[in-house]
């Protein structure tokens, strides 16, 4: 559990109960993700067609940057018009899957990354970028490159929750992913200090191939500009910039990479709430091994054998 | 124990026996109470001289004794914004459980992170140098405490960090 998991985990169950021949019943559920992202799983027609509908904050921007085809590369047949109140619906029919137990483990996995694949449209662009700066940027010296292919492409920003975002920025050489979150109280401030910094110092120390991760407070250069980032340096708002290098953004890696970089933020807080929920039995424990030193200068009782008036004494029946 | 330790606690523990010689007085202001003088200070001729005993200038013990009470005060090592938080963390969680505690004060004094307040009435129920003994232990422990947690919060940042990195590789 120490990392999280791509996938919806109860879209996946719920799903694969139904792919594989479980009984068909009624659905209306609505299933909550990470990021203010909700599903809505009915059976609207019939118990055999189970639509699954995926809100998303952002989803106006990651149209923009091409999440249209990255959704219809994965779901293709399956989409739907949306529902009314929901982004982008699927509708499986259960008398129509394909044949085959793998094609319906695909399936299965590819509902379950529906968040995962809409969020990622931003990424592959980004990616694809990146390819075409560097290949433009093989034909020149880094001395005689015209000012496009060394500046990069234009930073893509996601405005994911309501206060945070991530900017995804390509370059010839490297492409930049920068979250903004925000630290709602002192102590997640401080946690969060304590564990960014051991992302900084992990490559430096295990990790060699990792991507360079920085941090800092104020707005990181590449942002200057952009509508809507917070340049007043707060001390409760944090940039974490992670810098991808050409090796992360093979072919073979990329999907994986995507998925993997998506969980960052959510992986972060849920250590710092881990942290402090940890530390907080520890500090209960630690009170009640307090609070037995304590009742330890109250002398006991001494009990005293109890006797009637004819000699005759009491005991407890064992 | 490390060496400036010993002599600092040992300073505390005769200072704190010295101080705990407390009597039953009623309040010479209004009938029928029975107040804890340090507290109310309504009269300069029952509270005695306060006492600083500091090991450095950021840990320090401030014992106040009164005739019928005595409050002590207790400045808790704090190196870094970690240890501050942890700090103020534990002692919060410790106050809000005073009521168990029995002697321990609902808010430190200022200037410090926690304080106890001991009356008559908690030496005359209790021993009195188990009382002392407590004090002693809570003064190690809560270093040793808070040095630890901040090595856990340490080694999982570590972990996390590491394990987040590792598909990357």
């Amino acid at each position: 559990m120490l990392l999280l998991d791509y996938q919806n985990v109860l879209i996946e169950s719920l799903l694969r109960e139904r792919v594989n021949g479980g009984a068909t019943a009624n659905i209306d559920q609505v299933v909550s993700d990470f990021d203010g992202v909700t599903f809505h799983i009915s059976t609207p027609e019939s118990k055999t067609k189970i639509l699954v509908s995926l809100h998303i904050k952002c989803y106006k921007e990651l149209v923009q940057y091409g999440a249209q085809s990255v959704l219809e590369r994965e779901y293709g047949p399956y989409i739907v018009d949306p529902e009314s109140g929901y982004d982008f619906s699927v509708l499986v029919d259960l008398e129509h899957l394909p044949e085959d137990q793998e094609g319906k483990d695909d399936l299965v996995r590819r509902i379950s990354l529906l968040k995962r694949n809409a969020m990622a449209a931003p990424f592959e662009q980004a990616f694809d970028e990146f390819h075409q700066l560097e290949e433009e940027a093989s034909k020149y010296t880094s001395e005689s490159a015209p000012q496009g292919v060394t500046e990069g492409g234009n930073v893509r920003a996601i405005h994911y929750r309501e206060e945070e975002a991530i900017y995804i920025k390509a370059n010839y050489d490297r492409v930049t992913v920068i979250f903004s979150t925000v630290f709602r109280e002192e102590t997640d401030r401080i946690f969060g200090k304590v564990f960014l910094q051991e992302f900084v110092d992990a490559r430096r120390r295990a990790i060699q191939n990792a991507p360079q991760v920085l941090f800092r407070n104020e707005a990181p250069l590449e942002l200057q500009g952009i509508p809507g980032v917070d340049t007043s340096g707060s001390a409760d708002i944090g940039y974490i910039t992670f810098v991808l290098f050409p090796r992360h953004l093979t072919k073979q890696r990329r999907e994986e990479v995507i998925s993997h970089i998506q969980t960052f933020r959510d992986y972060f807080h849920y250590h710092i709430k881990a942290s402090k929920a940890f530390i907080h039995s520890r500090m209960r424990k630690r009170t009640a091994d307090f609070l037995q030193v304590l009742r330890r200068a109250r002398p006991e009782a001494e009990e005293k054998e109890r006797k009637t008036a004819s000699g005759r004494t009491f005991r407890v029946q064992a | 124990m490390s060496q400036s330790l010993r002599p600092y606690l040992q300073c505390v523990r005769s200072s704190l026996t010295a101080a705990l010689s407390l009597s039953n007085f009623a309040s010479q202001a209004s009938e029928r109470h029975n107040v804890p003088e340090i507290e109310a200070a309504s009269s300069p001729e029952v509270i005695l001289n306060p006492l600083t005993v500091s090991r450095n200038e950021n840990e320090r013990v401030y014992i106040e004794p009164s005739i019928n009470s005595v409050r002590i005060s207790i400045k808790i090592k704090q190196a870094d914004e970690i240890e501050h938080i942890l700090v103020h963390k534990f002692t919060r969680f410790l106050t809000q459980r005073a009521e168990s505690f029995y002697i321990l004060r609902r808010k430190p004094v200022k200037g410090y992170d926690i304080t106890f307040l001991i009356t008559n009435f908690h030496t005359e129920e209790m021993l009195k140098h188990k009382l002392v003994d407590f004090i002693i232990q809570f003064m190690e422990e809560v270093d040793k405490e808070i040095s630890e947690m901040k090595l856990f919060l340490n080694a999982r940042a570590r972990f996390v960090a590491e394990s987040f990195l590792t598909p990357f590789d």
